[in-house]
């Protein structure tokens, strides 16, 4: 005999509502509806909105997963309301049967589930986030461009972004500070990099690694985790990165400088040299003033790490070293090969 | 006796030297034998593998080699050293060119990256292989009366392809082992969330904002400290906590043990043998 399965019962969804022309704060209204099991989470919020309160308002379109306009928190992670089932998230509530809905974070509400995207949009222009054509504009239309099969799989994950900022709103450093460019900014970004079709790479990398660019991020993985794409973005971080190491170096900016020091210490130490970071990533003066007081609390509690000297460096380092530098004659070689490839 | 590969992170030879120090005093009494790997180098801490992808892979490479050739499970109480060489380790198995390119430096060494080893953190050896119960027999003093916000850190949860123990958005394992120690566990939003310690050199204010964020909420849960299995989530929580309370104008302040130092007091150890006298805040 089959078993009994439940396949229809009251949830309760508790809704942020803001007014910005009557209310000061957003609080929650709750409602409860009948659901049925396979029902999406936007699915019960147009019943609400149709049969309970009308003055409810959450944007959304396609309803399948394809458009981005139904971003939200459901039960205090960014997602799709579309794409996620009322059932999946009954299992996630904090209180039983009690789904909280809110709007996505890091960007200013307008109303109840409605957050601004315009700030968003901003930095995509600021950033140049377009293909910005190698070919003269009277040329248009004369000649094909052929991409390879290879370059396009460079790409091809981070096409998928629909831009439904559920990223911006996990990430942690945007929510330090909002003029931080943000994951989908930075994947948008790699992804025109990687274009050969496209020749404004120099001057976006150059504004990528300005203050609150590319080299903010903390790699604290929550804008992948939270991808409704399952877009790998933190390879298209990491790919702005290393881009910007080979092609400017690490020049002006404090970000690659740091990074700069672990392929700097690993040859000669095996390990970090961490007495020495601060100063070899933004300078002796800015040492002296943001550590210096820290210091003396390290020191007395021999909490400091030890002097360059004083660093053991790795058992059998000498091979170590040797196996290193072969790795950067590779290196070496395959950027030479890559430069007669592309030079042909 | 369940005999590791353990892999010496570079911030446990210098500025959290307690970690080390409180596993060395109770790994055999839970029946561990961790055989340190001296010849181990830095794993990159999560940015060799964009400044130099080939390098990243022949460091890490060697260091699970060179856990191989003793035949036993590399582990690591490092969450970035584990994200970083598991990491690598993916890389590896799922490149037949990068693993023969890495084994033709290595071979000069007598190594060689096969994959047979495991990346593991010292949190996951804990529950899979010795076991919460077995561990919870061993308890000399438990934890009772302590309120414990426990603070994952990212590298253990994030990326959950890459690590996929946990489930990120509700981690469990470490909130066992407080359980497990007699403790009590606090409920608090920013305990899978991040300690800000990557950007600290790069962007500190904003580093200082997400420890801020996390330390004041578990402050605010009356917790009576915070525990960790990341000694970088160590670091900014503990040595920049002044820092980053100041800068979010916080008044209260909250004492943070590493994963080793709270499983050491349960099993009976002394803070002093533990070296929890070298925190910042004590």
């Amino acid at each position: 005999m089959a078993e009994h399965k439940e396949e229809m019962r009251d949830v309760t969804f508790r809704i942020n509502r803001f007014n910005p022309h009557v209310d000061n704060r957003s609080y929650f209204d709750d409602y409860t509806i009948p659901v049925e099991r396979g029902i999406t989470v936007l699915r019960a919020l147009n019943y609400i909105k149709e049969h309970v309160d009308a003055t409810i308002s959450f944007r959304a379109f396609c309803q399948a997963g394809i458009c981005g306009s139904c971003g939200m928190r459901i039960n205090g992670i960014s997602k799709l309301a579309c794409t996620t089932q009322v059932w999946d998230e009954l299992e996630r509530c904090k209180v039983a049967n009690v789904i909280k809905v809110e709007p996505l974070r890091n960007m200013p509400l307008i109303k109840d589930l409605i957050v601004d995207m315009d700030p968003m949009v901003d930095k995509m222009k600021k950033y140049s986030n377009w293909v910005e054509s190698i070919m003269p504009e009277e040329k248009m239309g004369e000649k094909e461009f052929l991409i390879s099969e290879e370059e396009f799989l460079e790409y091809d994950k981070a096409t998928d972004c629909i831009l439904c900022a559920s990223c911006m709103s996990e990430c942690s450093i945007l929510r330090a500070h909002k003029e931080y460019v943000g994951p989908a900014i930075l994947l948008k970004s790699y992804r025109m990099n990687v274009d050969s079709r496209d020749g404004a790479h120099d001057m976006r990398i150059a504004e990528l690694v300005k203050d609150h660019g590319v080299w903010d991020c903390t790699h604290c993985y929550r804008c992948q985790e939270a991808c409704v794409k399952s877009i790998p973005i933190m390879d298209g971080i990491h790919g702005v990165r290393e881009d910007a190491m080979v092609s400017r170096g690490a020049k002006d900016t404090s970000g690659a400088k740091h990074a700069e020091a672990f392929m700097e210490d690993i040859p000669k130490k095996g390990k970090l040299i961490e007495a020495t970071l601060p100063i070899r990533t933004n300078g002796i003066g800015w040492t002296l003033k943001n550590l210096l007081p820290m210091a003396f609390k390290m020191i007395l509690k021999r909490r400091t790490p030890p002097p360059p000297p004083l660093v053991k460096p790795a058992k059998g380092i000498k091979k170590f070293r040797e196996e290193f530098q072969e790795m950067t004659d590779h290196v070496r070689r395959d950027r030479e090969d890559h430069k007669n490839k592309s030079g042909e | 006796m369940k005999r590791y590969a353990y892999y010496l992170s570079c911030i446990n030879e210098s500025m959290t030297k307690e970690v080390d120090k409180s596993i060395d005093l109770w790994q055999e009494d839970l029946g561990i034998d961790f055989v340190k790997l001296h010849e181990s180098t830095c794993c990159g801490g999560s940015n060799l593998d964009y400044v130099s992808p080939k390098h990243f892979a022949l460091v890490n490479g060697r260091n699970i080699a060179l856990a191989e050739k003793l035949g036993l499970d590399l582990v690591t109480s490092c969450n970035t050293c584990l994200l970083t060489i598991r990491s690598a380790k993916k890389k590896l198995d799922e490149s037949g060119a990068l693993r023969d390119e890495v084994n033709g430096i290595l071979k000069k060494e007598g190594l060689e990256y096969k994959g047979t080893s495991e990346v593991r953190h010292l949190l996951w050896v804990l529950d899979e292989d010795i076991g919460f119960e077995t561990i919870g027999k061993k308890i000399k003093v438990p934890l009772t009366n302590y309120k414990i916000a426990p603070f994952y850190g990212c590298h253990i949860l994030r990326p959950s392809a890459i690590l996929g123990k946990d489930n990120p958005v509700e981690p469990t394992s470490l909130d066992k082992l407080i359980e497990t120690l007699g403790g009590k566990v606090v409920p608090y939003e920013h305990k899978n969330k991040c300690c800000g310690f990557h950007t600290l050199l790069v962007a500190e204010e904003e580093s200082l904002n997400v420890a801020a964020e996390a330390l004041g909420e578990a402050i605010e849960t009356n917790a009576d400290f915070i525990v960790t299995p990341c000694p970088l989530c160590h670091t900014v929580l503990d040595s920049y906590q002044a820092k980053a309370l100041k800068q979010a104008n916080i008044k209260k302040s909250i004492p943070v043990f590493h994963l080793s130092e709270m499983v050491g007091l349960a099993l009976g150890y002394t803070p002093r043998q533990l070296g929890i006298k070298r925190h910042i805040v004590t």
